[in-house]
């Protein structure tokens, strides 16, 4: 049930929404002090958590992608081990380079996707959830299975890396390949395609008796999703190295979904939001040890229960507040009143 | 014949919901289909559009053997409809639930709108004009950027109209399209399936209110999924076993 109230909801922004704080031009000085960070801060520690932001947000904002047509998968974070597994695999066992696994994954990764989602584009709600987070499930016992290929229980290892291993070479490639998918994701949204996924979340009866092909756009909707995610999944492969089952397993997706809920699900910057913040949190509670998910999780009630539209609503809320104390004060000046 | 439905059956395990149905639409007329709550007209409007399969029947539209195709390939043949509990997009606005429903008309390929491209931009502007045409059409172009959950029943009901004519239909499929308004908006309603049909769509219209009997140029009854009367709407309402459906008893109406 609850399930399906968040993918029903996913769908509440007016379609071509435009909002204010998307300026294009604090938008460009927000890039451009990012694209200047390693310069000012080299710190190989801070490069390590901006990238994985990076690569988390592209993960968050794809699975964005497919709650928009009213799917909640609980296996996103199986996913991007898929796009992780058959790039580091590729790698490790065909020498084949990065610039040929990453693409090839993030396509195989999308094909597994949408062959999945064919016979799950007949599920709803609760039952969409089970069945994914069983198939998700399913995925590590795989690579469990898998032996020496996949490296089993004691990880994947000796995958090659790319720019010689420099940290500030890895920031860029991650930066600019967070731009493009978030870009991509973007205009994919809020095309005529975003219009119909949305239109399936909030009635699948009317989009099908206007046309629209429900079946399919399910499917392109999950394609899309898990294409960003196995890229995602491959270039962590190559930064990483080294891949083991706990990256990717059930808490992973947990993690995806704490991102996307916690950030605002009714909005696209929702999930990049949710992830700086919940990847800085735990990164900054990393001295509470087995706590720190806990605090994350208590951020996670909070929100749910002060600003159900996630964190990105807060400045609107303030500013709501601060704006109907103002008229409330110029409705008591009025004369006669 | 237009629309033609033989020896439609659905089965919901043990019940039967419509039972061995006969009916024909010719292009053109307005059909009323009437009965009792829980007759079958509903299930008969999902039979015919692909919300649900028969059991064994068949659905025959322009001269085409749709039984058991799927939704929206039958929105594509030309068939229209509404919906009785009336769901809409609710968080879109009037103008993007109409302007959403134009999918088909016309139809851009993916690559088209993904790429923004010309052809894509031309089909947008243009159902947009559409779809402002299309709420004009049913009154609702001064709420156009209102959100569909905040408007009133009737106005709601007028959208789930405009919808439906946003998929050009030659059929459309009206299910209780005037239950819960007031008489002003029956009166528009009314006059707006009127110019609907003028306008060469033909017409089926499930309702209970008999108002909107006077519209139609034949009116079939069904009761239990069984068709029990058919003919011109004085007739039927003459029509014993039609009493005896809605009324109960010997001596009704």
């Amino acid at each position: 049930m609850s399930s399906n109230q968040l993918s029903t909801s996913s769908a509440s922004e007016p379609a071509t929404d435009k909002r204010k704080w998307a300026n294009p031009s604090i938008l460009a000085g927000l890039v451009v002090i990012i694209a200047l960070l390693p310069l000012l801060l080299s710190s190989p520690y801070i490069l390590h958590i901006s990238i994985l932001i990076f690569v988390y947000i592209i993960a968050s904002v794809s699975l964005r992608t497919i709650t928009i047509s009213g799917q909640f998968p609980l296996a996103h974070g199986a996913f991007m081990g898929i796009g992780a597994y058959l790039a580091g695999m590729a790698s490790r066992w065909l020498g084949w380079q990065p610039w040929l696994t990453i693409p090839l994954a993030a396509i195989a990764t999308a094909g597994i996707g949408m062959l999945i989602g064919f016979p799950f584009s007949r599920l709803r709600a609760l039952y969409y959830a089970m069945g994914s987070l069983f198939f998700g499930i399913g995925v590590i016992y795989i690579i469990y299975a898998g032996g020496t290929w996949t490296g089993g229980y004691a990880g994947l290892i000796g995958i090659g890396g790319m720019f010689g291993g420099s940290r500030v070479a890895y920031y860029y490639f991650f930066l600019g390949l967070a731009l493009v998918s978030v870009i991509a994701l973007y205009r994919f949204e809020f095309s005529r395609i975003g219009i119909n996924l949305k239109a399936i979340a909030q009635s699948h009866l009317v989009a099908s008796s206007v046309g629209i092909n429900e079946g399919w756009y399910r499917i392109l909707a999950v394609g899309v999703g898990c294409f960003f995610v196995g890229l995602a999944g491959a270039s962590y492969a190559h930064y990483n190295t080294v891949l083991s089952t706990s990256s990717f397993n059930f808490m992973a997706t947990l993690w995806l979904v704490m991102y996307v809920l916690i950030g605002g699900i009714d909005s696209f910057a929702g999930p990049i939001v949710g992830t700086i913040i919940l990847i800085l949190i735990s990164e900054f509670s990393r001295d509470l040890k087995v706590f720190s998910p806990y605090l994350s999780a208590g951020i996670l009630l909070i929100v749910v229960y002060l600003m159900p539209q996630g964190l990105v609503s807060l400045p609107q809320l303030i500013k709501s507040r601060l704006f109907e104390r103002r008229k409330e004060k110029k409705i008591s000046h009025v004369p006669g009143n | 014949m237009f629309l033609e439905i033989k020896g439609l059956t659905k089965q919901f395990g043990g019940l039967t919901a419509v039972n061995q149905f006969d009916m024909y639409v010719n292009k053109g007329e307005i059909v009323g289909l009437i009965g009792p709550n829980g007759a079958g007209k509903t299930t008969l409007f999902n039979l015919i559009t692909g919300v649900l399969r028969p059991t064994r029947g068949k659905v025959i539209f322009d001269g085409e053997d749709i039984t058991g195709r799927k939704p929206h390939t039958v929105a594509a043949r030309g068939i229209g409809r509404t919906f009785q509990l009336n769901p809409l997009f609710a968080n879109f606005t009037v103008l993007q639930n109409v302007s959403a429903s134009f999918h088909l008309h016309p139809r851009s390929s993916l690559l088209d709108i993904y790429f923004n491209t010309k052809t894509y931009r031309r089909n947008e502007a243009y159902i947009l004009e559409q779809s402002l045409e299309v709420l004009k059409l049913v009154g609702l172009d001064r709420v156009k950027d209102e959100l569909a959950k905040n408007l009133p029943h009737g106005y709601q009901k007028m959208l789930g109209i405009a919808r439906a004519l946003a998929v050009k239909p030659k059929l459309l499929l009206l299910d209780e399209p005037i239950a819960g308004m007031n008489p002003d908006e029956i009166d528009f309603t009314m006059i707006g399936v009127r110019k609907t049909q003028q306008q060469g769509t033909t017409i089926v219209v499930v309702e209970h209110n008999m108002q909107i009997m006077d519209l139609c140029d034949r009116v079939v009854v069904i009761n239990f999924g069984h068709k029990i009367a058919e003919g011109l709407p004085k007739e039927v309402r003459e029509n014993k076993e039609v009493a005896r459906a809605y009324f109960g008893g010997e001596h009704a109406a």
